[in-house]
């Protein structure tokens, strides 16, 4: 029965919807956690919901896992499949299906480039505030599936903060509706529910997504230190003092080395031991009284240099180096390993140091690139996934630094997701019961369990996933 | 052939995997398909150098889909050598078993013996313009179908060559040696004249050497690593043919974006061969594209050149960043700096940086893919009301003339010489 599938569905989505052939699949081994690879049976590229619809109809009657995939720029692993079957690609669909500047909302399909919603507002004054440092090649899917943050969530809140409506594909072909025209709709907030669900309970093929005025006055601002420490400290007080930037980022001496040899060069001291990159947005008082605020702590951390923006141009080089800083790694090694813990923001200096012990520890390179204001640290690992005694190390120190954030009173993840990454730490922070919890809400969604199998809770049992596979 | 040599993996593994190129890829926003994308390719020839692929039609329709426009290394930040990494596996997979021997004989023929000779090229365009006039194209065949997409040529008497020595105007400010081009006398004679003109009007003298017709850059996108490699050596022997007064080498400016972005590339071209490793990197140095060499050495001289009326020009005017000028060469501002001295209004178009779907060969060998990568182009300039748009590349000019007649709109295409030209003090 199964040799007929792949007929059938390409007679719904056309060649160009459907790729079979075994080395233009080879792409879609992994997202951006490449040590993670297994090549999907299929690749299919629906252009409208109907075509996915009429897709995972086929796909529930047999039986066969489904593992949905936006530009594949996550970085746990959370569009790699785990055992065959088929990933499905939002990549054509990328329209703006509609912008209502009165209402300040979008509605847009899933697979959009999250910069175009903000390109595409830009006259009416608006823009879309979560901006993930892939916000130039992520699309709007992939980030409600992990719940997408980005430097300026530290003031705005994450991807569910702006999420005001879904169109979902279940797993069995149901189409749901989640658009509410109210901002506070009757009965559970499903909305909610689905956002950060990573692929397992449905496909959002539309999304109707909250634009926010931009602020009068925007000062970008850039602390250099001398020291790794006072850096950390720096955004320790900001917090205590409650100053209210829009954005906190730190940039470590490596990171800023390796941003300084890329396309995105932006100007930071290579001699740094750290930068601070901050932004503060509102009218012009307000802008004033923080950034003098914010000045006079770095100044007590011993700053090096205390550098304004001085126009739009200025500020964009600033923040580009901070969003490239992912890629500039490349020039390290091969492969990036790009941890995402959370820890209480009065630890950040601590735990910082106790990551960079870490990697020593297992003689890895570890730079910090990290949301300092959200406490949502980044350990990046330069590693080569060839070498496998330097891969097992790269897991190890994950394993310890996850456990370290944990015990210091922070989370395991912050922005990124859990996918495949840190699947197997779960339980560092939950309980069984909490685990057999989240499975009871993922069967009320997709009760055939072929959304994104093997994902997020561990496996307890050997024949807990059966996946099936085409024969070949 | 090992699968090593197949793939310069070295430069294989700068990728991080990140995809920050894949928006600014066209043909993964034409497709959706991984596969079709900077990163995607990447991936796959990485797999073939590790063993875990083996070449196929798909794979090679996948490499040869790309335009090479180079804007995924604009922003790469890992600094991937994405133009070197797909010249040396398309290269490596010319004589590839799973292309047609019609499709690769036909090639081969076309970049290493017609393109390298002038008097090849004067004598297909002659055949061209025949079969163009008397409808003859389809009766020759697969050659004649390719040739179909082929631009009309015109008529001898714009077809003219350069003198080899052009004079400055007023005042001698200095000496440089242009490029005249394999195909620029065919199409584009009249784009060498202006840019003759627009130098001597700025005190230039101008040698036109004739030792060497292409510059190679079609030869290292399409499989001829080698044959670009000889041009190379013949174009840098020709230039070193004129001096200036006190016997120094002149810059080479030149009018085609492509042609200056493979010129300037001859050191790394070159970078294994003992006798011209060290002349190619001083000749790359010497190489300017017009609007940058204009720009940054004669600024003051083009704008006191030009007449304050406004020019023969329809106003809006837009600027088309020309890939190989923006990606390749990094040059942005100049070409914008100099239409800012002419009198007529300038506008910016939307995504001025992407790919107009021209790419060299592209347009003929895939005019349907082509015409897809134009198309949202096309609504950009629509959108942006411009009534003349500019670029700095032959190819480019072609294809944008060829959508704005096909779409009818009334925009004049014009390269950022003949711009220069028509505004000169008469």
């Amino acid at each position: 029965m199964h040799t007929t599938i792949p007929r059938q569905l390409q007679s719904i989505l056309g060649d160009e919807g459907m790729i079979a052939d075994k080395n233009r699949r080879i792409p879609y081994e992994c997202d951006g956690l490449a040590f993670e690879r297994e090549i999907p049976d299929l690749v299919l590229l629906p252009a409208s919901t109907e075509e996915l619809q009429a897709c995972l109809r086929i796909l529930h009657a047999a039986g066969i896992p489904v593992v949905a995939r936006g530009a594949g720029t996550g970085l746990t692993g959370g569009a790699t499949p785990v055992k065959g079957g088929v990933v499905i690609g939002l990549a054509r669909m990328r329209k703006i299906l509609e912008i209502d500047p009165t209402n300040q909302f979008a509605r847009v399909e899933a697979g959009l480039v999250n910069v175009d919603i903000t390109h595409a507002c830009d006259d009416h004054g608006l823009f879309y505030a979560p901006d993930p440092s892939s916000q130039t090649a992520c699309t709007i899917g992939g980030n409600v599936a992990n719940n997408a943050g980005g430097p300026h969530c530290f003031k705005y809140g994450n991807t569910s903060r702006h999420i005001l409506g879904l169109k979902i594909v279940l797993s069995d072909g149901e189409i749901l509706e989640l658009s509410e025209p109210e901002l506070d709709p009757s009965g559970y907030d499903l909305l909610g529910l689905f956002i950060g669900s990573e692929g397992m309970f449905g496909i959002a093929t539309e999304v109707t997504l909250r634009l926010t005025p931009r602020a009068e006055v925007t000062e970008t601002l850039l602390a250099v230190f001398p020291d790794l420490d006072q850096a950390c400290d720096t955004v320790t007080d900001i917090i205590a003092e409650h100053w209210e930037p829009s954005a906190l980022e730190i940039m470590d001496q490596l990171t800023i080395q390796a941003v300084e040899a890329s396309v995105f060069s932006a100007g930071y001291p290579p001699d740094a031991k750290a930068v601070l990159l901050i932004e503060v947005e509102g009218s012009r008082p307000e802008c004033e009284a923080n950034v003098a605020g914010i000045e006079a702590i770095a100044k007590r951390h011993g700053i090096m240099e205390w550098r304004r923006a001085a126009n739009d141009k200025e500020r964009k080089k600033l923040w580009a180096g901070r969003k490239g800083a992912y890629g500039a790694m490349g020039r390290i090694a091969p492969d990036l390993y790009v941890s995402d813990v959370v820890v209480p923001r009065t630890k950040l200096r601590q735990l910082v140091r106790q990551t960079t012990d870490i990697c020593e520890r297992y003689d890895l390179k570890i730079t910090n690139v990290f949301h300092a204001g959200d406490g949502n640290l980044h350990p990046n690992i330069s590693y080569d996934r060839r070498d496998a005694d330097q891969m097992r190390r790269v897991l190890a120190a994950a394993d310890e630094i996850m456990r370290v954030c944990i015990d210091a009173g922070g989370t395991l993840s912050g922005e990124h997701g859990i996918g495949l990454e840190k699947r197997d730490q779960m339980h560092m922070y939950f309980e069984p019961e909490d685990m057999e919890a989240m499975l009871g809400v993922r069967d009320a969604w997709d009760p055939s369990g072929i959304m994104n199998p093997g994902k997020m809770i561990p496996v307890r049992a050997c024949n807990e996933h059966r996946p099936l596979r085409f024969k070949r | 052939m090992n699968a090593q040599d197949i793939v310069d993996y070295t430069k294989s593994l700068d990728c991080v995997h990140c995809g920050l190129c894949l928006r600014t890829c066209p043909t993964y926003r034409d497709t959706g398909r991984e596969s079709a994308s900077p990163r995607g390719r990447i991936h796959m020839m990485r797999s073939v150098a590790e063993g875990a692929a083996e070449v196929d039609q798909h794979l090679i329709e996948e490499l040869d889909g790309c335009l090479v426009c180079r804007n995924c290394e604009s922003v790469c930040p890992s600094g991937v050598e994405y133009n070197e990494l797909i010249a040396h596996t398309r290269s490596a997979l010319a004589d590839s078993p799973h292309r047609s021997l019609l499709s690769r004989e036909s090639m081969r023929f076309g970049l290493r013996s017609v393109l390298t000779s002038r008097s090849m090229i004067d004598l297909f365009a002659l055949m061209l313009r025949l079969g163009q006039r008397f409808g003859m194209l389809s009766l020759a065949g697969t050659l004649g179908k390719g040739a179909e997409n082929l631009p009309d040529v015109p008529p001898a008497a714009e077809r003219q060559r350069l003198a080899p020595v052009h004079p400055a105007q007023g005042k001698l400010e200095g000496e440089v040696a242009i490029l005249e081009g394999c195909v620029m006398p065919v199409f584009f004679s009249h784009v060498n004249r202006a840019t003759v003109e627009v130098l001597q009007a700025a005190g230039r003298q101008v040698h036109v050497p004739k030792g060497a017709t292409c510059c190679g850059a079609l030869q290292a996108h399409n499989g001829e690593l080698e044959t670009a490699r000889q041009l190379a050596k013949q174009m840098i022997v020709s230039m070193e043919g004129p001096r200036d007064q006190t016997g120094d080498l002149l810059p080479v400016v030149v009018n085609s974006a492509g042609c200056a972005a493979q010129m300037k590339e001859y050191g790394s071209l070159l970078a294994e061969d003992p006798e011209f490793a060290e002349r190619a990197e001083q000749f790359a140095a010497r190489v300017k594209d017009f609007s940058e060499y204009l720009a940054d050495e004669a600024g003051t001289r083009v704008a006191e050149a030009l007449a304050t009326d406004p020019p023969q020009i329809q106003s809006p005017l837009t600027f088309d960043d020309p890939c190989h000028l923006c990606h390749g060469q990094g040059v942005r501002s100049q070409p914008r700096e100099l239409l800012d001295s002419v009198h007529v209004q300038r506008v910016e178009i939307d995504e001025s940086e992407s790919c107009c779907g021209s790419a060299g060969l592209f347009a003929t060998l895939r005019p349907a893919d082509s015409q897809r990568i134009l198309d949202p182009r096309l609504g950009a300039l629509r959108a942006s009301g411009a009534r003349t748009l500019v670029t700095a590349n032959p190819g480019c000019q072609l294809q944008w003339q060829a959508g704005v007649k096909r779409d009818g709109l009334d925009v004049e295409v014009l390269h950022i010489a003949e711009v220069l030209q028509r505004s000169l003090k008469s």
